[in-house]
Formats: structure tokens, sequence, C-alpha cells
């Protein structure tokens, strides 16, 4: 297809996204000064949503800009990370069960706890722990999986990671399943009043935790291992002729895809998406109500991801709350279709997302 | 697959268990009973002898004195055995109940055959893992179902609605019967459930005694309905909104069938717009800790309870603790453990302690019990009548009286639905700060936050109720 | 009759079905066991009673492997596995030949069973039914299928490789959505009972008994037979039906055409392939290949709810492919047998394992290790059903044990069985100077 066709295309595609952006905005109007309450509510929510969503997909961008594939695990992973969090923080324990003990399972308290530090450094301190021990289940998972496959073709080194997935949940589960695990966050079931309706603290960690991430992600890019890193992500071969590690950059893409999953895993147990607070079975779920955020940013981009995130969410929540007088039509539990359905529309007129690169196809 | 420990140790006097065994020696053996209880935690170990261990099958054959000469098997059956079989969901998503569950009918059963077992044979649990998947629940069935030795003669767990209904044919053909784990009012229907044993009260019955109770407890005037579609659900809310009806209660929202997995934004909006007294909800833990949180949240004020099992006490694990405490009222069908002073509560709770002290303190092992009481009760009926082949146990099974020792009312699957369908339900309290997430069933002060408020608690409209199918009919 | 290996005379001869005779007579003989399998062969039945392999002492009484024939449990893995070629075939050509990667599969396979519900079933109050024969509903289903396949192709056309992927993913989750609406329901029925499907049964129109009944037991050919063995042979008939259209379409132009546009699909176009025409040939009869598979499914299901045909189930799918080795007709086949009946060898060596525990020597020794009866003891994996913490549960062992086996086999063997059947083949062709 020749470059004037696809010029035409977005041209095209701006019509349609007038056409589906001006009636939404004017329903918005309407309801904002209808309900200015529920409004702002329903503005922060969709913005803690899609900063969850946005964490994710980062995790699922880092990982597939050095690596080019998409991984499936990365549920799985922002679930352990979550463990991770409640084993850590919330219990105050080191997540080995000693199973050697003949029975006597009492598990070993985390030592930071006993340091005497004030306790909101003591429980930050945890936290980074937590990630770090998410990143080395990223690197142990990406040196006996990923690296062997390297040169393999690209949906193979998918399935690997569905695979990965299916083995990683049930394991997780099964550390789980007999109590809902706390994640017991500082600001966990706390908030204020905005006449009736109760905002929580969460959903401002969650966009803050968000904004850290991205500035985090873009700072990482400019050092010399994000360079390096950039560099693996254009041409695999001519970066390892320059030197650079390609094993080295694709098991940190995937130490800090797990990390970054973790801390997704963590705002997945909270409002707005569980009110709970607890890891259980559905957080791994998380992971593939992010995927549609990703897909509409473009695979390899993080402003994409983050973008996408936004749309994604902002577009199940306020779906959520305006829509529900029609349940009827749209059939029950229509919001978890919604980032799908927001996604193929995207991708009918983006095929390769808002941000993502386009392949270059030769003869 | 695991198999059951054989009776090593000597007979404890449990009187009542013992005199439905036909045991005439108990006094005899009784003295031994204190060694017994002294090292329980020899018990598991049993599990890893060898089957060619012979003092299992020769200690229960001098046994029974009264039992008939000629006795009837076919199937499942052997000169020393009973095959039991479970096809149970053990690593899909109620694992962690279910699991429970057969535990609790391990323990059931490794007294009983240290009782002697039935009709001087041992009693064996085979246990399949359906991983609550269709397909592999029918694959399994075919392994149950074999005409020879190898098969079973009765399912004391069958793991799963829509798994269920996919086996009632083959059931019928084969004779065999399976308890479900669910409470649905289609399976006292002839057409759907002749073979299926479903135990305590319905869904449909429930959410009247629930409704009735909470309208009356806290002077409601609206009630608002949620439930989950499908059977499940949809046969609570039509309970709840016979009951709404009846008691003159304005259903300010209606959101029968509303109800799927993730987000419950929508479902919130119109509860909080609704402005219910009291809501009632048929879904799952996790949902519906989605919607009452984010209910509560948005400051609504209204009582709530739901169908069993809509609530889990895990969920007093929860930041939603202290909201449950204030406004939720546990609805379920049997007695809660501690929850009375009943011989049955006393046997599961001494049996448990006895056999599992490290297991973890839940409620579930109650269930387990009664499922497996029911089965006893049913092969006890049938040796008694002289056939336990598979023909035999059915036709024990239609006129057979369960009795269930005070943890839920009595059962019987005779005559006329009208006649034997159960009305009563127990209604819980519920208060965080007594909940122990940590105990095993060893300990004395161990609780899952509940406190009985009523039961059993059968309201006017319960009692009232005439029964002509199905509340909710599927599919 | 022997021929030298590779040596074809002719066009004609090099992409004959079966080219060389040792082929005919594989697949002659596959054919012969295959139709065996359903009936009780006392020699390779049960736990072995062969004296050679009771005389090995580990296999000694019964290896799990050895006694899938007759009619038992393993008869109904073995039918789920066929239907499964079915769909895996039209996976293959969607995915192995033309490269368009999809992952959902499982929703083609859901428009295809509840369309056989549809026009075969029986209406109720709550779902539709037109109770037509099997020759109506089962190419029916496979014709909605197709259909449904050429409305989302022009969508699918325009994406590529991971972009397709997850849009398709997404449709399995809008065809979970589809079957939980209102209107939706009337197709599925309830979304946790589900619905009947149509039984297998061959009539001519809608008569009371049926012309050749499948479903229930009786005798063929004097042959007294359980509907499980009556089903399994019908399945393996429409089976074979399609392994040969599946290896016919690739000998065909049109199967020339999509290889093609897998290896390149912009040069294939400059060669005068028409890439739109050709995708959503291939999107079409994949989709027909699944809608079939997907009736045959569910009628052999019986009865289940929509949330069955779920991503695990595409997932499987596209495993099945790249297990078996992509691309190849046999390769496929194999792929499905073996992810299909994996759990079920994980479960019984699980079984065999524990069994052994009990017994005395190395084995036992080994397997008292690995496993325990209960919490505490020594060893991860524990055979009690309830495991508070650790060790790992048995079941979920297997679930484990069957992801990790995915990803073992694709690290070590890219290529696939297939991969490994060419490596055994090339070996024993240039026996004894292979290496």
């Amino acid at each position: 297809m020749s470059t004037s066709q696809s010029k035409r295309r977005i041209s095209n595609g701006a019509a349609f996204m007038i056409a589906v952006f001006v009636p939404i905005t004017i329903f918005l109007i309407v309801q904002l000064f209808s309900d200015p309450a529920v409004f702002l509510t329903t503005i922060l929510k969709s913005l803690a949503m899609g900063s969850t969503y946005a964490i994710i997909a980062l995790g699922f961008v880092l990982i597939f800009k050095a690596t080019e594939v998409v991984n499936f695990s990365q549920g799985a992973l922002a679930m352990i990370g979550a463990l991770f969090i409640s084993f850590l923080v919330a219990d105050e324990t080191i997540p080995i069960v000693p199973w050697w003990s003949e029975g006597n399972l009492v598990p070993i308290r985390n030592p930071i706890y006993d340091l005497g530090l004030p306790s909101w450094m003591a429980w930050g301190l945890s936290f980074i722990v937590a990630l770090f021990f998410a990143a080395l289940i990223g690197l142990f998972l990406e040196r006996v999986a990923i690296r062997p496959m390297i040169g393999q073709p690209l949906f193979s080194v998918a399935v690997i990671t569905l695979g990965l997935e299916i083995s990683l949940r049930v394991l997780a589960n099964d550390s789980a399943k007999l109590k809902l695990r706390n994640t017991n966050t500082p600001w966990s079931g706390k908030g204020f009043n905005i006449g009736d309706n109760f905002l929580y603290w969460s959903f401002f960690a969650a966009m803050i935790a968000a904004a850290i991430s991205v500035v985090a992600v873009f700072l990482f890019y400019r050092s010399k291992l994000g360079i390096a890193m950039r560099a693996v992500a254009r041409d695999q071969e001519a970066a390892m002729a320059q030197g650079i590690p390609i094993g080295r950059v694709f098991a940190i893409a995937w130490g800090a895809g797990a990390a970054l999953a973790a801390v997704g895993g963590l705002f997945a147990t909270e409002p707005p998406i569980k009110q709970t607070g607890a890891v259980d079975a559905e957080t791994s779920l998380v992971a593939f109500r992010a995927l549609p955020a990703v897909i509409l940013g473009g695979l390899d981009s993080v402003q994409g991801a983050i973008l996408g995130g936004l749309i994604v969410g902002s577009a199940e929540i306020f779906a959520g709350q305006y829509l529900s007088g029609y349940t009827s039509v749209l059939g029950a539990g229509y919001p978890l279709v919604i980032p799908y359905v927001v996604m193929i529309i995207g991708l009918i007129v983006k095929p390769y997302g808002l941000f993502g690169t386009e392949e270059i196809r030769r003869v | 697959m695991k198999k059951v420990t054989k009776g090593f140790a000597p007979l404890v006097a449990l009187a009542l268990v013992a005199a439905a065994c036909g045991g005439d020696d108990a006094a005899d053996e009784s003295a031994d009973a204190p060694a017994a209880a002294e090292e329980p935690a020899d018990e598991p170990a049993a599990a890893d002898e060898p089957a060619d261990e012979p003092a299992a099958a020769d200690e229960p054959a001098d046994e029974p004195a009264d039992e008939p000469a000629e006795l009837l098997f076919d199937y499942g059956v052997s000169d020393d055995t009973i095959r039991i079989g479970l096809n149970a969901d053990l690593s899909g998503p109620f694992a962690s109940l279910v699991s429970q569950i057969v535990e609790g009918q391990e323990v059931y059963f490794e007294m009983v055959n240290e009782m002697g077992g039935v009709a001087g044979r041992e009693v064996e649990l085979v246990i399949l893992d359906n991983a609550y998947d269709v397909p592999t629940h029918l694959a399994n069935y075919e392994e149950f179902r074999l005409e020879s030795e190898e098969g079973v003669v009765f399912f004391t767990q069958s793991t799963g609605s829509p798994h269920t209904a996919a086996t009632v044919d083959a059931l019928a053909e084969d004779n065999l019967l399976a308890i479900p784990l669910t409470w649905y009012s289609g399976w006292a229907d002839p057409d759907l459930g002749a073979n299926v044993v479903e135990i305590n009260a319905t869904y449909c019955v429930e959410s009247m005694n629930g409704v009735q109770y909470l309208a009356e407890t806290f002077d409601a005037e609206t009630i608002a309905i949620v439930s989950l579609a499908g059977e499940y659900g949809q046969d609570g809310a039509q309970g709840a909104k016979l009951a709404a009806e009846a008691l003159g209660l304005e259903i300010v929202y209606d959101g029968e069938g509303a109800i799927a997995g993730g987000d419950q934004t929508p479902i919130v909006t119109e509860l909080v717009a609704a402005q219910p007294d009291i809501v009632w909800m048929t879904t799952t833990p996790t949902t519906f800790a989605e919607i009452f949180g984010g209910s509560v949240a948005q400051g609504l004020q209204a009582q709530w309870s739901g169908n069993s099992p809509t609530y889990s006490y895990l969920l007093l694990n929860t930041a939603l603790a202290d909201a449950l405490s204030a406004y939720y009222t546990f609805s379920t069908y049997t007695a809660l453990w501690g929850a009375n002073d009943s011989e049955g509560m006393q046997l599961v709770i001494s049996e448990m302690q006895k056999r599992r002290p490290d297991a973890i303190f839940s409620d579930n092992y109650i269930r387990g019990f009664l499922e497996a009481m029911t089965a006893h009760q049913i092969l006890m009926a049938a040796a008694d009548a002289g056939d336990i082949t598979r023909a035999g146990i059915l036709e024990a099974f239609q006129s057979a009286e369960i009795d269930f020792m005070g943890l839920a009312p009595n059962q019987t699957w005779a005559g006329d639905p009208n006649d034997y369908i159960v009305r009563e339900t127990y209604l819980y309290d519920v208060d965080a700060s007594i909940f122990t997430p940590d105990a095993t069933v060893s300990d004395a002060d161990g609780s899952t936050g509940s406190v009985l408020a009523a039961g059993p608690y059968a309201g006017s409209l319960a009692e009232g109720f005439t029964y002509e199918g199905p509340c909710f009919v599927a599919g | 009759m022997f021929r030298r290996p590779n040596l074809y005379t002719s066009y004609q001869a090099e992409t004959q079905v079966l080219p060389t005779f040792t082929k005919k007579v594989i697949a002659i003989f596959a054919i012969v066991a295959l139709f065996l399998m359903p009936f009780d062969v006392p020699i390779i039945s049960g736990p072995t009673e062969l004296p050679i392999l009771r005389s090995i002492p580990l296999i000694g009484d019964g290896l799990p492997f050895f006694r899938f024939l007759g009619d038992a449990a393993w008869l109904r893995y073995m039918s789920d596995a066929m239907i499964v070629v079915v769909a895996a075939l039209g996976l293959n050509i969607l995915t192995g030949m033309a490269g368009q990667v999809s992952l959902g599969h499982a929703f083609f396979l859901g428009v295809g069973a509840y369309t056989g519900a549809f026009l075969g079933g029986h209406a109720t109050d709550s779902v539709y039914g037109h109770g037509l024969p099997m020759w109506i509903w089962l190419p029916g289903a496979g014709v909605g299928a197709a259909l449904v396949g050429i409305i989302v192709s022009p969508v699918a056309v325009r994406l590529r490789g991971l972009y397709l992927a997850i849009v398709t993913l997404g449709l399995v989750f809008l065809g979970i959505h589809m079957g939980n609406t209102d209107w939706g329901r009337k197709f599925a029925g309830d979304p946790s009972l589900g619905r009947s499907f149509p039984e297998m049964d061959l009539r001519v129109w809608k008569e009371e008994t049926p012309l050749v009944s499948i479903s229930e037991k009786g005798s063929w050919f004097g042959v007294e037979m359980s509907s499980n063995q009556k089903e399994f042979l019908f399945v393996a008939a429409v089976m074979l039906v399609f392994i040969f259209f599946a290896v016919n379409i690739k000998r065909t132009r049109t199967g020339r055409a999509l290889q093609a546009i897998r290896d390149r699909d912009i040069a294939a176009e400059v060669m005068g392939v028409a890439e739109f025409k050709y995708k959503l040939v291939a999107f079409a009869t994949s989709s027909f290949f699944a809608g079939v598979a997907g009736a045959l499914y569910a009628s052999h299901i019986g009865k289940m709810p929509a949330a069955q045909f779920n991503l695990i189930l595409s997932i499987e799918f596209i495993a099945i492919l790249l297990i078996g080795g992509a691309g190849t007709v046999a390769g496929t086949i194999m792929g499905s047998f073996f992810v299909i009946l994996l759990p079920e060898l994980v479960k019984d060596f699980s079984d065999w394992l524990s069994e052994r525990a009990e017994g005395e020597g190395i084995v036992a020794s080994v397997s008292e290790v690995i496993l325990s009866g209960n919490q505490g003891d020594f060893g991860p994996i524990s055979t009690a059903t309830q495991t508070p913490n650790y060790p790992l549960n048995v079941f979920d062992l297997n679930l484990v044990l069957y992801g990790v086996l995915i990803i073992v086999f694709l690290i070590f063997e890219p290529l696939g069985l297939y991969g490994i059947w060419i490596k055994v083949r090339n070996y024993w062709k240039r026996w004894p100077f292979s290496y």
C-alpha cells in the first residue's frame, strides 16, 4: 500500500474520530451540569483506573520494546508481585514457607520491621524489597524460558509466555487460595467524601504511582543501559555488533517489566478495580483487561501505553457509570468488554495503534 | 486419587453412629478409645501404609452380627470395600471450598471405617479432580460409572451445576445418585434431578426466609434485588421477589441476572440511585465484595444479605470487615461451627480435632459431614434391606430419612416435593472482631465471625410456600 | 515397490496425498488401528498382560499409559482429541499456511456450536431450536461459522502479527459476553447450566426413530456397542474426511497462494496473488473447520454453558500448532493428540507415582521423596486433597506440569513433534551412516 493511501486513511480516521467524539463530549457536558459531584468522582475513578492500566501496559511495552515479545504472563507476574507485597509488607513476613519444618508453619518475620526505623520508612523499604523480589522472578523467567529462544519465531516465544502464565498462575493461586491476602497499604480503605461520594486515597495513589513509573521509564531510556535497550529494539544484530550485551538487556527489561507488573498488581487489589484490598484469583486477570490499552496505544510506545490506558480505563468507567440503565440491552457485565470494543474500533482506524511504529514492508 | 485410611485404631464410643452401624461390642472397645485419642498425629501416616495390610480387611468381619446372610451387590462394591466417588473441583475456582468439604468427608468416613464400615465393608473414597471443567467432569464420570468393582456406587460430591446437569441423563441410565454442591430449586423437579440428592433448603426458600427476616428485623419498606445471571442467581432472585410481593415491599431496583464478572460500576450506580432499605444479593463472594464495597463507599445505608455462597467469612480479612459487621446478615443452610450444642456439632468438632488437628478453621467441614452422613445413612438403609446394588441404593434413597443430628434440618425425599422440601434456614450476624483468620480446628476460640441470630428459621412465607416446580426455569 | 527416497519423476508424483509406499502403509495401519481402538483387544488392553512387559520391573503391573483401548474413560479423551484435530486443522490453514495468528479460534467453535444447536437442537421456552437432522446442522454449523469469519476478516486482514492475535483474543471475550446477553441466551441457554445440544443421530428428516442411532447404545454390524464407542467411530470418520480435505487444500492453487502470502505478503501481491481475497478464503475455511468441530464438540459434551468456549481453549489450539509443528497436517494431528492427552498422562503419572510410593525399592523411595501425604511431611508435592500452605497439591501440580511441558517442548524442539519425526526419519534414512 502506498503512502498516499495511508495518508488518506488517517484523514478518514480523523473524520471517524469526530463522528464518535462529538456526541460523546456533548453527552458528558450534559452530565457534568446535571450532577457535578458524580461527574467529578467518575473522572477521578477513571483516571485511577486508567493509571493502573497504564502501569500494567508500561510493563508490556518495556518487555516488548527490548525483546519483541508480548508477555502474556504479565498477569501472573502482577499477582505474584502483589503476593510479595502482601507477604513482606502486610504480613511483615518473608515469603518462604518453611515446609521442611515438619508441620510447624511459622513464617519467618521480615527483619526490616525489627530495625527500629520509623514505620513509613520500614513500609517503603519493604515495598521496594518486594518489588525487587518480583524483579528477580522476572529475571529468572527470562533466563530460563526466554533466553534460549533468541532467534526463534516470535510467536513461539509468545506461546512460551502463555505456558508461563498457566504454571505461574496456579502456583500463585495455590499460595493465596485459602485466604484473601491483604495488601494493606497505608491508604487502604481510607478516603474522604465529596457529597455522598466517597473518594479513596487509592485513586490518587494509583495516579501518583503511574506518574512515577512513567518518569522512571523515561529516565531509564535516557541512561546508558536504556540507550542500549533502544538500540536492541531498533536492530538486534546491529546492537550486538556494537558490543551491546543483548542477554543482559533482555534480562533487565524482564526484571523491570515484572516490577511494574507488581505495582500494577498492587493497584489491581484496590479501588476502583477491587473493593477488598486483597489479592485473590482474579488479580491476575488485570493483565488481560489492560491488554487492549497496550494494543490501542501501540505495542512499542511508552506514550501509547499511557494514553491507551487512560482511554480504555475512562471508557470502561464512564460506560459503567452512565450506561447502567441499558444493562438489559448491553448484557450483564458489559463494562468488561468495553476495552476490547474500544480497541477494535481504534484498530480499524489505526492498525498499529495510536503511537505504534508501522512495520516497513519490503518486497 | 487418594485412598482413605483403613481402620486400625479401636472403636471410638459414639453411641449414635455405633448404633447405626449395628455395632454390639462398643462397650468393650470404648476402654481403648482414650489410647486412640492420644495419638491423633499417627492417623495421616496410616494412609501411606501398603494396601495389602491384612488388619483392615479382617477386623470388620466379626463386627456386624445382625447383617443379613445374603447381601446383593453389583458395581463398585467388593467383598471388603464400598467405593464412593467424588467428582470434585480441586484445582479450579472453588478448590479451596471444595477441598475442605472433601476433607470433612474423609474424616467422617475414616470414623465410619473405624467403627467397622458399612455392611462389614470398608468405605473407600475415590476422588477425581474435575477442575471445574465440563469435559473433564464427563471424562471422570466415565471412570466412575464402570460396571465392575472399579466403579462407584454413589457420588458424594459432584461439583458444579453445569457439570452435574451434563451428567443427569447418564446418572439415570446408570442408577447412580449424586450429591451436587448446589441448592437449585429445580433439582426437586423429577424431570431434571431424579438422581440428584439435594440436601438442605433451596436458594428460593432461603431467599424467602432471608428477605422476611430482614424486613421484619429492620422494618424495611423498600428492597433491591441483585443477582447473577443463571440458575443460581435467578433462582435466588425469584424467591426474593416472591417474598417482597407477599410482604408488600417495594422493589426499587430489580437487578435479576444483572451481574456478570468484572467491573460492577453499573450495578453500584443503580443501587445508590435506588436507595433501598434492604438489598438481597445472589452472587459470588468476590463480586459481592465489589458491589457491597462500592455501594457503601457511595454512602448507601442499607441492610444486606444474600443467598449462600454470596458471602464468605474470608471477606472479614479485608478492608470491608467493618462495613460487613455493620450491614450484613449472613444467611445459610446449616448450623455453623459451634453455633449449637447438638450431637452432630460435637461429632464434627471432636472428629476434626482428633483426625486433622492442624486443619484450617472453617465451616465447610460441616457441609462435608452432611454429604457424608447422607451417603452413609442411605447406604446403611440399603444394606439393611439386603441390597447394595446401584438400583438398591436408589430405592433406599427414595424412602430414606436422613438424621443430621442437629447440624441441619433432617431430610427425606419420599413422596411429593411439597411434603419434603426443607423450609428452614439459618441466619447469622457478622462480627469481625471475633474472627480468627489464622486459627486451626483445634483452637477453642476459633471463629468465622458469625453469631447465630435465628435458626433453624422458617418464616411464614417459606412455611406456606407450595412447590410447583422450579422457581426459575433454566434453559 | 521400494524406490529411492526423494526421487520423483513427475510433479504429479511429488504432490500425491501419500507419495511413498511407506506413507501409504503407515496411513492404512493408522486407520485400522484407529477403528480398532474402541474395542477391547485383549493383548493390548488393560494393565499390561504381556509377559515380556510384565517381566520389566518398573512397568511390571502396569505403566499408566497402556490402557487406552476398550470402552473406558480414555475413549472420551480420544474422541475429544479427534474433534480437536478437526478444529486444529482449521487453525492450521489460517495460521500455519496463511500466517495469520489467531487467538480467537474458540470463538468460532462457539459460533459453530450454537449454529448447530439453533438448527438441530430442540426448542424450549427459553432457547431456539429447529430439530433439523444432522446432515443439515453439522455442515450448517460450519457454514454459519464461515460466514462470521467472512464478516470479521475485513478488519483482520488489515492487522498484522500480534495485533491480529490480540484482536482475535478480544473476539473470545466478546463471544462469551454475547452468550450472556438477553438475546444471546436464546441461543446459548442459561449462563451457568447451558443448553442441550443436538445428538449425533442420522435421520432423514425429523422422524422419531433415527435411521442410525449414535447417541444410544445398541448393536452395529452385530457388535454390541456403547454410545461412547459409536461416537468415537463417527467422530473418527468425520476427522478422516477433514484430514483429507486439509491435505488437499495444500496441493491446490489456493494452498500455494496462502503459503506465498505467509512467506512475504507484499511479494505475493506483486506476483499477482490477490491478498485480500485469499486471506478471506483462509478465514472462511478455517472458521468452517472450527464450526463443524464446535458443533461436534458441543454434541459430544451434551450440555454446557457458553463460558466453556474461553481463552484457554484458544490457547490450547495455538499450543497444538506449535507443539505439533505449524504448517503441516501430520504435525497438527500429532499435536492435537499430544496436547489433549497430556493432562491425562500427567495425571496418570502422578497416580502411578503415588501407588509406587507404597511399595519398596528405589522407585518407592524416590516417590516418597517427591510426594508427601500431608502437610509438613518431607516432599514438595502433597497427595492430600487439602493443602493449607505448601506443599503443592497434586491436582495443581498437573496444571503446572502442563504449562511447563509446553515451555520445555518449545525450547528444546522449536519445530515441534513434526521436527522430531523428521529427525528420526532422517536418522534411519541415512543409517548406518547417520551422524
